[in-house]
């Protein structure tokens, strides 16, 4: 199986440079017939989201129409988001005008969610409103996987964290909660979609046909059961991920994490007891999966962590006999 | 003679009718160049440190369908947009660095109104507007009868000199009918003189045998302060009007130490070179003095210098200039300028620098550009392009 992983890892990562000729994509996106729409969820981005719509609809809009629809599908901001985002023309939507009969939630997967039934695009690419360094990459690295191979159905965004290392070697993955939280968890659940470099990131693009056939966590488990219920129905062929280089974001603070690990926790043992594996456990893995790069190659590192145990020591027969003879 | 007055009337009166649609054009065809200003204005560019930029511009000089663009031995990019006739050529220059360091933030927040960020205003604003011009002028249905020579010059500001500026107009192969260099800030701003410009460092040291008992004895930051005095007492004319100014020190750095070295960054502005040389002189002989009676190391160093040079207030290229502006709703500011435009008009081209927005903030880390009034100023560059392609500002 491990050789099987070793070879999706080189097949199926990409980095967003491979992408650089948008000319020639847009050409296979034509001659593949496919629609493309791009929705930023937001709430209270107005710093943020005009240089966002200008840029990617500039670019890939205009420049090179490589997006056939613009949305914002906002959860009711108080700030100017909605304002700046229609100034600089993209396609502006409250999520609770949207499917109203359904009630209106509020949480960010509710706007991905919603977006399927507002957006016409064979291809929805979702980009989150905070990134401060918005480069057309952030869409294209993710839409092209889907452009050019059909067996592919969902593309996750990575990233580089600058850290530095005198060895030219350094861990690479995620943020706090992946490297705490997923990671572990998937090494022990489902080893194959440890994987996925960063299986929280804000930006994915997916075809329609997946979108519409799985449920959406309306908070912070949305991006983990994407992956938890496409590995079920497709395995891991479904994936792809794009080296998208430096993304720029606010940080949270640690009691945020702390929350935002509560509901995946949430969402992640709904799967595990849905699928029968909260029941009847089996062997846990005690294979821990991570990732370095190496002069811009990602290698999966897998530990072996035993967590032996020993017994209380009354039950240790040296022990009684001492503590029966003083 | 006067036939040939009428017909410039005439032509310039019709470029000058069609201005307002012109403004309201550009303000729909904002995006891109609006676009260019974020992309390149977040790539660091400081002085000697463009490449990255460079290679931006290039790729966007390619994208917007220029051939051949070019990287010179100065690191200045350019690229040809080919006239009808191509007999002559109109030159438009933009600075390509900027005075933030690698090491600064360059994050642009755009907003409904405005942008911000470092840098934005001087120069990613007029970088993006020529590099716009192509585009612009296919989307306003123009076709220049010169050749379009676009150039984003490195090496301009600070000890480099104007080297790219320089060096590009030294090896330039084809004859430039006029230049026109672009800046971010500000709206209104008509330059057509270069002023006489010496920038200088002057460094103080106290040498490591500094008798530190000797009368008056004290670290570099009291010694730096002593000399700024005596520099201030130096007479400094109204007219020809002249301008000393302190731009940088730097001396120490914590609480409790006394620094051992100084340094003072100044620059000398005059409308007379000769004052720029007195000066000179009086600075080397206060340094020199205040170095043997103080028992410290003073050295004054001229990172650039540049000769005073214009062409007349009455240049044809001028007097259309202030009635495009006028046409625009813009007031004009005539502002000396001490960048690029001295290279230009020093090698006999005749030419201006125009700004194209209100900026606030200027060479602040929270430099920001209005986009409202952004849309006449790019309107003023279009139209004197096409001012200069039709003879009307030929001398």
């Amino acid at each position: 199986m491990n050789k099987i992983n070793e070879n999706w890892l080189e097949r199926n990562t990409f980095h967003h440079a491979d992408f650089w000729d948008l000319i020639k994509l847009v050409e296979e996106k034509e001659k593949k017939g496919l629609k493309i729409s791009l929705c930023i969820p937001t709430l209270n981005e107005e710093k943020t989201i005009g240089k966002e719509v200008l840029i990617l609809r500039s670019e890939l809009m205009e420049r090179y129409p490589l997006i056939d629809e613009f949305a914002v599908i906002d959860s009711g901001s108080m700030d100017k988001t909605l304002e700046v985002a229609k100034n600089y023309g993209a396609d502006v939507y409250l999520a609770s005008d949207i499917l109203p009969e359904v009630g209106d939630k509020r949480g960010k997967g509710e706007n991905l969610w919603k977006a399927i039934h507002q957006l016409k695009g064979d291809i929805i690419c979702y980009v989150d409103a905070d990134i401060s360094n918005i480069h057309p990459r952030f869409v294209y690295g993710l839409v092209a996987p889907l452009i050019h191979r059909d067996e592919i159905s969902y593309v996750k965004a990575f990233y580089d964290r600058p850290l530095n290392y005198s060895s030219g070697l350094r861990p690479s993955g995620g943020g706090r909660v992946t490297e705490i939280l997923i990671r572990p968890l998937f090494s022990l659940f489902f080893p194959e979609l440890s994987h996925i470099i960063q299986p929280l990131s804000g930006e994915y693009a997916a075809r329609r046909e997946v979108l519409e056939k799985i449920p959406f966590p309306i908070g912070y488990g949305v991006e983990t059961s994407h992956l938890l219920d496409l590995y079920a129905m497709h395995g891991l062929e479904t994936f792809a991920q794009t080296d998208l280089d430096r993304r720029v974001h606010r940080n949270q603070t640690t009691n945020a994490l702390g929350k935002m690990s509560f509901g995946i926790l949430q969402t992640f043992f709904n799967r595990l007891h849905a699928q029968g594996k909260l029941d009847r456990m089996p062997d846990l893995e005690t294979f821990y999966r991570r990732f370095e790069v190496e002069e811009g190659k990602y290698h999966q590192v897998v530990q072996e962590v035993i967590e032996e145990e020993r017994p209380p020591m009354i039950e240790v027969e040296g022990y009684r006999n001492r503590m029966a003879s003083s | 003679m006067e036939t040939q007055e009428i017909d410039r009337e005439t032509a310039l009166s019709g470029l000058l009718d069609q201005i307002p649609e012109r403004v309201k054009t550009i303000s729909e065809k904002r995006d891109s160049f609006l676009t260019d200003t974020v992309l390149l204005g977040e790539i660091p560019s400081p002085t000697y440190g463009e490449d990255e930029r460079i290679r931006a511009v290039v790729d966007r000089f390619r994208e917007n369908g220029l051939s051949s663009p070019t990287i010179d031995e100065f690191g200045n990019a350019s690229a040809h947009l080919p006239g009808t006739e191509g007999q002559s050529s109109i030159l438009v220059m933009a600075h390509a660095d900027s005075v933030f360091s690698q090491e600064v933030r360059h994050e642009i927040q755009v907003g409904s109104d405005h942008m911000r960020g470092p840098g934005i205003a001087d120069n990613a604003l007029g970088l993006a507007a020529m590099i716009a011009l192509p585009r612009l002028l296919d989307d306003l249905g123009i076709q220049l009868r010169d050749d379009l020579i676009l150039v984003a010059n490195s090496r301009s500001l600070g000890r480099a000199n104007l080297e790219g500026a320089s060096g590009f107009l030294e090896t330039m192969s084809i004859p430039a009918r006029a230049g026109i260099c672009v800046e971010g800030s500000t709206l209104g701003r008509l330059s057509y003189s270069g002023l006489g410009t010496l920038r200088g460092e002057i460094t103080l040291q106290v040498p490591s045998d500094y008798d530190w008992k000797r009368f008056g004895a004290s670290g570099a930051i009291s010694h730096v302060t002593g000399l700024i005095n005596q520099i201030r007492e130096i007479p400094i004319p109204k007219e020809p009007k002249t301008q000393l100014v302190f731009g940088g020190l730097r001396c120490g750095s914590s609480f409790n130490t006394s620094p051992k070295q100084g340094t003072l960054r100044f620059e000398i502005t005059s409308e007379d070179n000769d004052i720029i040389g007195q000066m000179e002189d009086q600075l080397n002989e206060i340094c020199e003095q205040f170095s043997a009676e103080t028992g410290t190391l003073v050295s004054m160093e001229v990172v650039a210098k540049r000769q005073n040079c214009s062409i007349p207030f009455t240049h044809p290229l001028v007097k259309t200039t202030r009635s495009i502006m006028q046409e625009a709703g813009i007031t004009p500011k005539v502002d000396p300028s001490t960048g690029d435009l001295n290279a230009l008009i020093l090698s006999g081209l005749p030419a201006v620098t125009l700004g194209l927005t209100t900026v606030e903030n200027l060479r602040e880390i929270n430099e920001t550009v209005q986009l409202d009034p952004l849309y006449a100023g790019m309107t003023q560059l279009v139209t004197l392009i096409q001012a200069i392609d039709q003879g009307i500002c030929d001398s």
